[in-house]
């Protein structure tokens, strides 16, 4: 993955890992390996996990902590209302920039 | 000392570093460099310090297990890695450089020791 995607990534992860949840519930594990799997293989599994703790503090998320066979419980995230307020917003917010972008994409042709 | 002027929660520290002492070594390693790291941030509140400290030790104990390698868990730049990791305890505070070098030192011997590189 190139040092600009990562960059870019950073900005937008947060809706990314949200957009996720709102497909299903998932611990943070599960979200590090998706992402990896499509390509995004810079992600480091911390970097999900300080979101999460984040998106957490902020309401976005419920969470349930389920027992796992190995190793102590892991904490289960699943998209709220407030969560789906808060994508419908970022996928606003995305809509734009990526219109924006196109435009000047095709001006400078 | 620091710590306990940081967090009057005592005894949720104690459990902190009770964790971090089950964790294989490596895993240790890592903890505690990026404990050391965080020690130079100014948290908001106690108990948001010491729920940063639990927080740290769920996410390697969560590593451990399912044997995530050190350098998936705190990527490329464990500096930017902890950065982030901190803004959500605190606003952020002085770091000095020679802080960061001992992070990346600390977990270039974690890594070195599970054999990864």
């Amino acid at each position: 993955m190139g040092k600009q995607t990562t960059e870019m990534l950073k900005g937008t992860l947060e809706g990314v890992v949200l957009a996720i949840l709102a497909g299903q519930p998932a611990y943070g594990y599960e979200i590090t390996a998706w992402l990896r799997e499509q390509g995004f293989s810079d992600i480091a599994e911390g970097t999900v996990y300080a979101l999460l703790v984040r998106v957490e503090q902020r309401g976005l998320v419920d969470v349930e902590k389920v027992p796992s066979e190995k190793g102590p419980p892991r904490k289960v995230y699943s998209l709220n209302a407030q969560g789906r307020e808060y994508l419908d917003e970022f996928w606003k917010a995305w809509s734009f920039l990526s219109e924006r972008l196109e435009q000047l994409r095709e001006g400078g042709k | 000392m620091l710590i306990s002027k940081m967090l009057h929660d005592k005894r949720r520290y104690r459990q902190y570093k009770a964790r971090v002492k089950q964790l294989p070594e490596n895993y240790r390693t890592a903890v505690e460099a990026i404990e050391r790291y965080l020690m130079y941030f100014v948290p908001t509140d106690d108990d948001s310090a010491v729920s940063e400290f639990e927080d740290l030790a769920e996410l390697f104990e969560q590593a451990a297990s399912d044997e995530t390698p050190i350098r998936e868990i705190v990527g490329d730049d464990p500096v930017e890695f902890v950065e982030t990791f901190v803004q959500n305890y605190t606003k952020g505070g002085y770091v000095p450089d020679e802080e960061r070098k001992r992070l990346l030192r600390g977990i270039a011997r974690a890594i070195e020791d599970e054999g990864v590189i």
